[in-house]
């Protein structure tokens, strides 16, 4: 008897609280919902999700917007997260387009059926966005990098390495440093670029074997990379062109320096292939606003220390004055069918061999 | 007698409630233990399970062609991955060990004895709880690391260097981390044990050792939640393993997850594998604390419980204890600290020592770096307050013989503490792989993407660890407490209010700010789960910090910090000054 009344005394109190509960989570929910659905009725055309990396992703949203009409929902986060999010989710995928840096990225969704082909926007190509198209036109370079950029500080070295085969020499003993691949994005292009450079993947395990043997000191992204550098525990930084430009428009005592050759990262959107035909209709929109002229100049603005420092990809328009002419640099690109489903297996045996 | 006690003896002078309301109550009532499991399957054991199964049939979530395969399971235990488990396993029972080492007497110097700035100790605990993981890591690492803060200010220590960046250093951050955790499960139990049993044994005879004999064992609830605890939290941390664990090349399993997530493709069933291996290496604590626990009833707060007496300390016991624990805290939070200020505070990835504001203008006044902050404000204090409810839900389940049978607190023992176990990531990715199953579109459920979506996944990540925290006290609560509100004629809700509620106050307070706390900061699930274009705080530092801002990221986590103290310092003041004199003193001590 005692047990039976002890449990309905529990039953009350607790209903109570699980009703509080509730209510609260309902709060939360009609909250949410009812802000979503204002966003997709301010508007009769469907809300474009734009899954971005990049630096400049939401001036230029705002822009799009703002010429079009079109409502846009943006996702901007790191690459890594963002692919992460979309195989986690394809098979009831969320995304309208993808704009991130590296075309084995896009070659390996391509390769999944997750990505719309043969799409291909009125544009006047220059040579970098010629090396940078895809056969198939599963995606569109909207700009490049370079990976990787050799930074290092001018008051401490005064004659920087000129090869890539100068680093293993012993004068830099425990002086440089890189990125990650598994946690940065542009740093498994950069590996695999110097495996096409020397002529394979064996001979790239080679180099990176040396490199580690010669003190080769990694950490996570870029960011981190050119913290060591400016702090002084290495002396030349390898990070992605844009990175260490920026990081020298804030610090004059740095300084960058191509290697030859150095391998194109391009920037790149693609289309969800599962996406409803009028957000693809609204994506193809969106890649033709942000290679028209002033979908360029938002790009050129929207990230001045960052993303906004990249190499056009088309005629006409001039990278900005702060990079370094490519007029002497032998630049290379690297199959991204190739060399993408060679990504997770190259990754695991650097994290293995060199990172450990 | 029974019978007797059943009814309330006075019922006369008890004023008639509303039919309605006790309509409403009763519905609720009936409806409440099955509506809480049915919550706790929907928030916490299908996204675990989906992320669980994942691992021997990845194509039932379109991640694999194998609809049944062992392959990722024996794959978890070979080569790097086995390696990782094995330190995760030793690295946590050490950090749990070292967490009760440290978090047991100094919630006793700071709860029953004269110790020199004890009111400060509670809220420095606070302080620790809520650096996320990774700050201290970053903050060490800082100091240590060649050509660190340590060598440019001449100490030329590479033994220190070789310390921190490796196993010990590991041990060290995420014993620091488990200390909190001791200390409140310790200083609930604290306050529920009364001067009479000291009494008692001195009365009797025993020496002040043999008094902590006596006592110690009472608190064998406490210290076995912390223990468990603390082990759950540091095997499935994120933030040591990814930043000094791996700059020391030292490998755990929560890294070696992640980065089978990260890589690309990343590989799902490869993660879950090592999620299962996780979560079933929780057994070993929970086995431990049943077995420790089997049989024996810690209900001791009672109506009749006398408030404790502090003990005076003499001048250098004083005096050590304090230094004792200024050490921990200069430990825990002053390097930390450091480095994170300092980092905040050089423009120039900390090329120099030339100090600037500029990065904490560039929060300020830069669109889009305080939004953030705001948000993660709002989301926490709605995840606090739904989880402290939910959690004492369970730990009532959980600590009451009353009315709840053996095998129900046993499944609901393990499916909390595996939750805590889980790896954040995984416990997102599940979310994922069921929110936004097909078929639940269909139904017309798109919570997946939504803000919605990822305050159920804080809440119900947290509640596992809210419920163990209120497990101590909530433990400790005679039947009778409420049986005698009721007595004098107290309506079910009033008596709950009058009864229970003081004597638990505290508890629940305290409860609802660790929640916040890990809300606030926390990292994993807000990666994966956040609504597009609302990217909570951590989401944002994370990307300034691993991008080309890193003094930006730095001066935000600063703010983060401070905002999450003033938080903390406002719910503290605020029960200081409107909780009545009667619920402050209830668990309190006196000074002796």
């Amino acid at each position: 008897m005692t047990r039976t009344i002890t449990r309905n005394r529990f039953r009350c109190t607790a209903g109570a609280i699980a009703v509080g509960a509730l209510a609260l989570a309902a709060a939360a929910g009609c909250s949410s919902s009812s802000t979503s659905t204002a966003a997709s009725t301010s508007a009769a055309k469907v809300t474009l999700v734009v899954y971005s990396a990049q630096g400049y992703d939401q001036a230029m949203t705002t822009a799009f917007h703002k010429a079009t009409g079109i409502p846009v929902k943006l996702d901007d986060n790191s690459t890594g997260p963002l692919l992460t999010q979309i195989e986690a989710s394809k098979n009831n995928p969320n995304w309208g387009l993808l704009w991130v840096d590296g075309a084995t990225a896009f070659a390996g969704l391509d390769q999944q059926g997750l990505l719309q082909k043969g799409f291909e926007p009125k544009a006047d190509w220059n040579s970098l966005g010629q090396q940078s198209l895809p056969a198939d036109k599963s995606y569109t370079p909207t700009g490049v990098t370079l990976m990787a950029a050799l930074v290092y500080n001018k008051t401490k070295v005064t004659d920087p390495p000129a090869t890539w085969q100068q680093l293993l020499e012993p004068q830099w003993k425990g002086d440089v440093g890189m990125n990650d691949p598994s946690q940065s994005g542009p740093t498994y292009p950069f590996i695999a670029g110097m495996m096409n450079y020397l002529g394979g993947v064996n001979n790239g395990e080679s180099y990176f074997t040396k490199l580690k043997s010669n003190g080769l000191i990694i950490h996570p992204t870029n960011g981190p990379t050119l913290q060591a550098l400016t702090s002084g525990q290495i002396k030349l930084a390898l990070v992605q062109s844009s990175a260490g430009i920026g990081a020298v428009l804030g610090d004059k005592q740095l300084a960058v320096k191509y290697l030859d050759p150095v391998t194109l990262l391009p920037s790149a959107i693609g289309i969800d292939a599962k996406a409803p035909a009028a957000e693809r209709a609204e994506a193809e929109k969106f890649i033709e606003f942000v290679l028209s002229p002033a979908g360029q100049k938002v790009m050129q603005s929207g990230d001045p220390t960052g993303d906004s420092l990249y190499y056009p990809v088309l005629q006409g328009v001039s990278p900005l004055s702060s990079l370094p002419s490519l007029a002497s640099v032998r630049t290379q690109t690297i199959n991204p069918y190739t060399w993408g489903p060679k990504e997770a297996t190259i990754n695991t045996w650097f994290d293995s061999s060199i990172v450990r | 007698m029974v019978r007797q006690l059943d009814r309330p003896l006075t019922p006369a002078v008890r004023p008639a409630r509303p039919a309605a309301l006790a309509g409403l109550t009763a519905w609720a009532g009936r409806l409440a233990r099955p509506l809480f499991w049915l919550l706790l399957v929907f928030t916490i054991l299908i996204p675990c399970a989906a992320s669980l199964v994942l691992t021997i049939s990845p194509r039932l979530f379109d991640q694999g062609t194998q609809w049944f395969t062992l392959s990722y399971l024996r794959g978890a235990f070979t080569g790097a991955t086995a390696i990782a488990i094995t330190n995760s396993l030793w690295v946590s029972a050490a950090a749990a060990v070292l967490g009760v080492a440290v978090g047991l007497p100094v919630a006793w110097l700071a709860g029953r004895t004269t110790l020199p700035g004890r009111r400060f100790v509670a809220g420095g605990m606070w302080l620790v709880l809520l650096l996320p993981s990774w700050l201290p890591a970053l903050g060490w690492q800082r100091l240590v690391q060649p050509d660190g803060v340590m060598y440019r200010l001449g100490l030329d220590l590479p033994g220190v260097t070789h310390a921190i960046m490796g196993p010990f250093g590991v041990v060290l951050l995420l014993g620091l981390r488990s200390v909190p955790f001791s200390f409140l499960a310790v200083t609930a139990g604290l306050a529920g044990l009364g001067q009479e049993f000291e009494d008692a044994a001195r009365v009797h005879g025993a020496s002040r050792i043999g008094a902590l004999r006596l006592i110690l064992p009472m608190l064998a609830p406490a210290i076995w939640s912390a223990l468990a605890i603390g082990f759950a939290e540091s095997i499935s941390d994120f933030g040591v393993a990814a930043t000094l664990a791996y700059n020391s090349n030292f490998s755990l399993a929560t890294y070696q997850l992640y980065q089978a997530i990260d890589n690309f493709p990343p590989s799902f069933p490869a993660a879950s594998a090592m999620g299962c291996l996780l979560v079933a290496a929780v057994a070993i604590p929970l086995a431990l604390q049943a077995r420790a626990l089997r049989g024996r009833s810690y209900q001791m707060l009672s109506g009749r419980t006398r408030q404790a007496v502090r003990r005076q300390l003499s001048r250098p016991g004083a005096a050590c204890a304090a230094a004792g624990v200024a050490l921990f805290f200069v430990v825990a939070l002053g390097v930390p600290g450091f480095g994170a200020v300092s980092g905040s505070l050089l423009a120039d990835y900390g090329g120099s020592f030339s100090l600037t504001l500029v990065n904490y203008r560039a929060v300020l006044h830069a669109s889009g770096q305080l939004g953030p902050l705001e948000r993660s404000l709002v989301y926490a204090v709605i995840g606090a307050s739904v989880t402290v409810a939910g959690g004492f839900i369970a730990a009532w389940l959980l600590a009451q013989r009353r009315g709840t049978s053996s095998r129900e607190r046993r499944v609901l023992d393990f499916l909390l503490l595996s939750a805590i176990a889980l790896p954040s990531v995984v416990f997102a990715a599940g979310y994922i792989f069921f929110y936004n199953l097909p078929v639940l579109s269909r139904l017309g459920v798109d919570l997946y993407q939504t803000t919605t979506l990822l305050v159920i996944a804080y809440i119900a990540s947290s509640l596992p660890t809210s419920s163990r925290v209120l497990m101590g006290a909530v433990s400790q609560l005679q039947p009778s407490l409420k049986d005698a509100a009721r007595t004098h004629g107290s309506g079910e809700l009033t008596a709950w209010a009058r009864g229970v509620l003081p004597v638990v106050s505290r508890p629940l307070v305290m409860a609802w700010l660790l929640t916040f706390c890990g809300v606030f900061l926390e990292l994993p699930i807000s990666q994966l789960l956040y609504a597009p274009g609302s990217p909570p705080a951590s989401v944002a530092i994370q990307d300034n910090l691993g991008n080309y801002h890193f003094g930006v990221g730095m001066a935000q986590s600063v703010l983060a910090v401070a905002v999450a103290m003033l938080a903390v310092a406002a719910v503290l003041g605020g029960y200081r000054l409107l909780a009545p004199a009667g619920w402050r003193r209830i668990g309190g001590v006196r000074s002796g």
